[in-house]
């Protein structure tokens, strides 16, 4: 049998989208990686978020390496932006519930695909 | 606290913007905290356009000089972020002259979560073309293992009951000399070959209403009369048998490979069912099998062999010849008989 997923762990879409628009409000007050988001349409920075959220937790989406580099070769990401955005992340997942152990495995999921978002 | 006072302090505190506009040249008159917190006016930005150059003052003038309200979706960017709101404009006469009350409410939230909801409807819409793609693609392999009616049986139920079939016809074929040949020349041309084989074995007995069982190597099992009961199910077999040689011969005419094979043909009860629980298979047991297999081993290459039960339900369209009495192991001493193309000579 499929071992469950953390989208399915921690209740599904009504859950997660709770953690997607918090994500994405932590994400644009954030000083450091706001700015790349400043000629952002709002519904495709959402659209982006969402499917970023889902396919780190296992939920019905995938990026592939391709995309997540496609995405992101125009913008100049450094390690340090990487960075605060993991710990943004992770400070959001900590104030939904998620254990901490959770929370390492998306970040090393993150982690994972470090190569293909800083350029 | 004055009613009045008590008044202002609620307007101010509210949590929808409003503000109050002087109709002649849209300058504010008043914006309560709300307002001032969502679009933080500066010194300069007096007038309604000076703070929202992309509103259409115009369209408003038109709308409140021919209906008095307006409303309108305004949005509005906040540092890096886009906000959207719902602003509701109504003119009003006073002594003092004509004003504008405008009245916003955020909907940001709902904007944000309309294109969440958008975006997830779209992946999970995506999931959902997948899946029904990759159960397609089982269910036609599931449909190439077994009947359909079977599998109908198998999706509801989960399970197959044995089902007895008779009386049916069993059709049981196998090559002569194909394990030198799988041994002796390319393996996987062998094997490709035999798959072109079977595939055009698989539309002839479907032609004539046969269902092919299964295939073991190089034998191919395929019945007539399962699992809907045919009255002809003799000459169904009959007639897919006399094809098979058919195609196999003008087949062999073309390529290096010779394919020959032998052919029994026999009738009776059968029980079909899936065996297996982690690997099914759709099988079929009985004593047609077994007949069918023991008179598949009576025949010489390229030739059917059948019994007195079969030969019985074949009418004139076949030729049939005596082969005398046979012993047969695990049956009865019997006559059997080899089924020849009518048409022999005339392709």
């Amino acid at each position: 049998m499929a071992t469950q997923t953390l989208f399915e762990k921690y209740g599904g879409f009504s859950a997660v989208s709770r953690v997607v628009l918090d994500f994405y409000d932590r994400l644009l007050d954030s000083d450091e990686i706001g700015p790349f988001f400043d000629n952002t349409d709002m519904s495709k920075l959402v659209d982006h978020q969402t499917k970023f959220i889902a396919s780190l937790l296992g939920g019905p989406s995938s990026y592939t390496d391709e995309q997540l580099k496609q995405l992101h070769t125009h913008l100049d990401i450094k390690d340090p932006h990487m960075d605060e955005m993991k710990s943004v992340l992770a400070g959001t997942l900590t104030d939904h519930g998620f254990s901490g152990e959770d929370t390492e495995v998306v970040m090393n999921e993150l982690e994972a695909r470090r190569a293909m978002i800083v350029g | 606290m004055s009613i009045e006072a008590i008044n202002e302090q609620l307007l101010r505190a509210i949590g929808v913007g409003v503000a109050l506009l002087d109709a002649k040249d849209l300058s504010f008159r008043f914006q309560n905290d709300t307002f001032v917190e969502w679009f933080n006016p500066q010194e300069d930005q007096d007038t309604l356009p000076k703070l929202l150059p992309e509103f259409d003052a115009e369209a408003l003038r038109k709308e409140l000089e021919a209906s008095k309200r307006f409303t309108a979706e305004v949005s509005f960017r906040k540092k890096r972020r886009s906000m959207i709101f719902a602003a509701d404009f109504t003119l009003t006469s006073e002594q003092e002259g004509n004003f504008i009350v405008l009245v916003c409410q955020n909907i940001s939230r709902i904007r944000e979560m309309e294109s969440m909801i958008d975006s997830y409807s779209m992946m999970v819409e995506r999931n959902t073309r997948e899946i029904k793609r990759e159960k397609e693609q089982v269910e036609k392999l599931l449909l190439n293992m077994m009947p359909r009616s079977v599998y109908e049986e198998f999706k509801t139920f989960g399970v197959v009951t044995p089902k007895l079939y008779d009386p049916v016809s069993v059709l049981m074929l196998d090559f002569v000399g194909f394990t030198e040949m799988a041994a002796s020349a390319d393996p996987s041309v062998t094997v490709s070959e035999l798959n072109d084989i079977y595939s055009a074995f698989d539309r002839i007995g479907e032609q004539f209403g046969c269902e092919r069982i299964k295939t073991i190597g190089d034998a191919y099992i395929t019945v007539a009369g399962l699992p809907d009961p045919t009255p002809d199910h003799c000459r169904a077999v009959a007639n897919t048998a006399v094809r098979f040689l058919r195609y196999l011969e003008r087949r062999n005419q073309g390529h290096p490979n010779q394919w020959r094979c032998r052919i029994g043909i026999a009738s009776g009860p059968v029980v079909g069912s899936v065996v297996g629980i982690q690997k099914y298979v759709y099988d079929i047991f009985g004593p047609a099998v077994n007949l069918a297999s023991r008179l598949q081993e009576c025949s010489e290459a390229m030739e059917i062999t059948t019994n007195a039960v079969v030969k019985e339900n074949l009418n004139e369209q076949f030729m049939i010849e005596g082969r005398g009495m046979r012993k047969i192991r695990g049956f009865e001493d019997q006559e059997i008989f080899r089924i020849m193309d009518s048409r022999k000579g005339v392709l």
